[in-house]
């Protein structure tokens, strides 16, 4: 129970600091491309390359060694996510807004529509319908990247299930049961990201 | 009355726009023809300030704007007085037919927008399909809800990019019919339509372009009697098409 706790509590601030963050800065990158844009495409182009474990280790290790410090591995385990997160999610964010259709402000503007309509009626609900499913997707991927904080002593849910297997070793049954608690937290948000798709997501083809 | 004078717009090195002169009076309609990638559509953008020219001078009434150099302020007062109805349509894909069509008289705060939305789906056969969105109806039932969007608008000018060229005969002749009335009623009308009967039967003026510059211009007559051969051959091969006959076609 103590480990489902710590994993809970790590996801809630990855999840909270990666939407909050990634999104203001997704926003901001569409708007100030040189400042903003350019410099969050290279770093996500940078991570894409990097195996988050890699980062993780390299955070509780080297960094620490190197600037001198010790940090708890929950701390480490949470900003590293959180900047995983952060990135990923600006980068969702920055290029539904960049690919979206000019030509729909160009109908606005042809018919008359204020400033204030086009953004709260045309182009923020056009957004977040292309938005949201991905988001969704992307907070599930990182929820299941917590578990790579139990190789840097973090206490979350795969750590204690591991260290319980270890006392009475019934890996089937302990892995088993961990198996369906991703299951049960991942599959309903999967479900409601398509559906959310499949709903909310008009075809801008116009076939 | 809305001119564009002595207008050029270029794409890098392109030239789409070279010098173009037209004027569209109010009450009339003006016809622009002409072979694909001829610079209609940049004409048309140009002439409701949606893509500014590069040069030139757009007069719309007694307002008039120079570019190099107008204001985007000033420019953004002439929507929806002058309007477009776009050949790609862009209707707001969350909102239905209707919503599309109530949105920028609610926007505007206009008496009776239910009214006038109401009665323009009732007249131009929109009422079966008002309710779906613009990816749940053909392209011809979208191009009806994007005119019904634009008339509802009321504007003095409107600029129409090949809103018909997916409708079969029956609502060609409704939205015709639709686009005389607002003539009479004094709307300056200019369409860019490969209906060259259309032209015939009600333009006040038909303007041929090709590589950016006016050809010809006149009133219909000049399809029966072009005086330049470009023209002629422009209307050779469109009465060929429209006969199944490709075997002369040549890019102009």
């Amino acid at each position: 129970m103590g480990g489902l706790l710590v994993t809970l509590k790590l996801s809630s601030i990855v999840w909270s600091v990666g939407i909050v963050v990634g999104s203001t800065l997704g926003a901001l990158g569409a708007q100030y491309r040189r400042v903003v844009g350019v410099p969050s495409k290279v770093i996500s182009v940078v991570l894409a390359g990097m195996p988050i474990l890699v980062l993780l280790f390299w955070m509780h290790y080297p960094m620490q060694s190197f600037l001198g410090i010790v940090v708890n591995p929950f701390i480490t385990a949470a900003v590293t996510l959180s900047f995983v997160n952060m990135v990923m999610v600006a980068d969702h964010i920055r290029g539904i807004i960049n690919d979206f259709p000019r030509q729909y402000l160009d109908a606005a503007r042809a018919c008359g529509v204020s400033r204030r309509d086009t953004i709260f009626r045309i182009q923020l609900p056009i957004l977040l319908r292309q938005i949201i499913p991905g988001l969704l997707l992307i907070q599930v991927s990182v929820f299941q990247m917590t578990i790579f904080a139990s190789l840097i002593s973090v206490d979350e849910v795969f750590r204690v299930s591991q260290r319980i297997n270890a006392q009475i070793y019934r890996p089937v049954e302990i892995y088993t049961l961990l198996a369906a608690f991703f299951v049960v937290a991942c599959v309903p948000l999967h479900l409601l990201a398509h559906w959310l798709k499949a709903r909310f997501t008009r075809d801008y083809s116009e076939r | 009355m809305l001119e564009g004078k002595n207008l050029h717009k270029s794409y890098g090195d392109a030239k789409i726009l070279n010098g173009i002169d037209i004027k569209i009076e109010p009450g009339t309609i003006t016809t622009v023809i002409g072979p694909s990638g001829c610079g209609k559509t940049t004409l048309l953008r140009a002439l409701a300030l949606l893509s500014p020219p590069c040069s030139g001078e757009v007069c719309i009434d007694d307002r008039i704007f120079e570019f190099p150099g107008a204001a985007s302020e000033k420019i953004s007062m002439v929507w929806p007085e002058v309007t477009v109805v776009f050949q790609q349509l862009f209707m707001w894909p969350h909102l239905t037919l209707r919503e599309n069509a109530m949105l920028p008289l609610q926007s505007r705060g206009v008496d009776g927008a239910h009214k006038v939305v109401e009665d323009l789906i009732t007249e131009l056969g929109v009422i079966e399909f008002a309710d779906r969105y613009p990816n749940e109806v053909s392209v011809g039932q979208r191009q009806l809800g994007a005119l019904v969007r634009a008339l509802a608008l009321e504007p003095k000018y409107l600029l129409l990019d090949e809103v018909t060229s997916a409708l079969d005969v029956e609502y060609i002749a409704l939205v015709l019919g639709r686009l005389k009335k607002l003539r009479d009623c004094g709307v300056g009308i200019l369409i860019v339509s490969h209906l060259l009967q259309f032209a015939r039967n009600s333009a006040d003026q038909v303007v041929f372009l090709v590589g950016g510059e006016v050809v010809e211009r006149g009133p219909a007559p000049i399809l029966d009697n072009p005086s330049t051969k470009r023209l002629a051959g422009f209307l050779g091969r469109v009465v060929e098409a429209e006969n199944g006959d490709y075997s002369s076609s040549v890019i102009i």
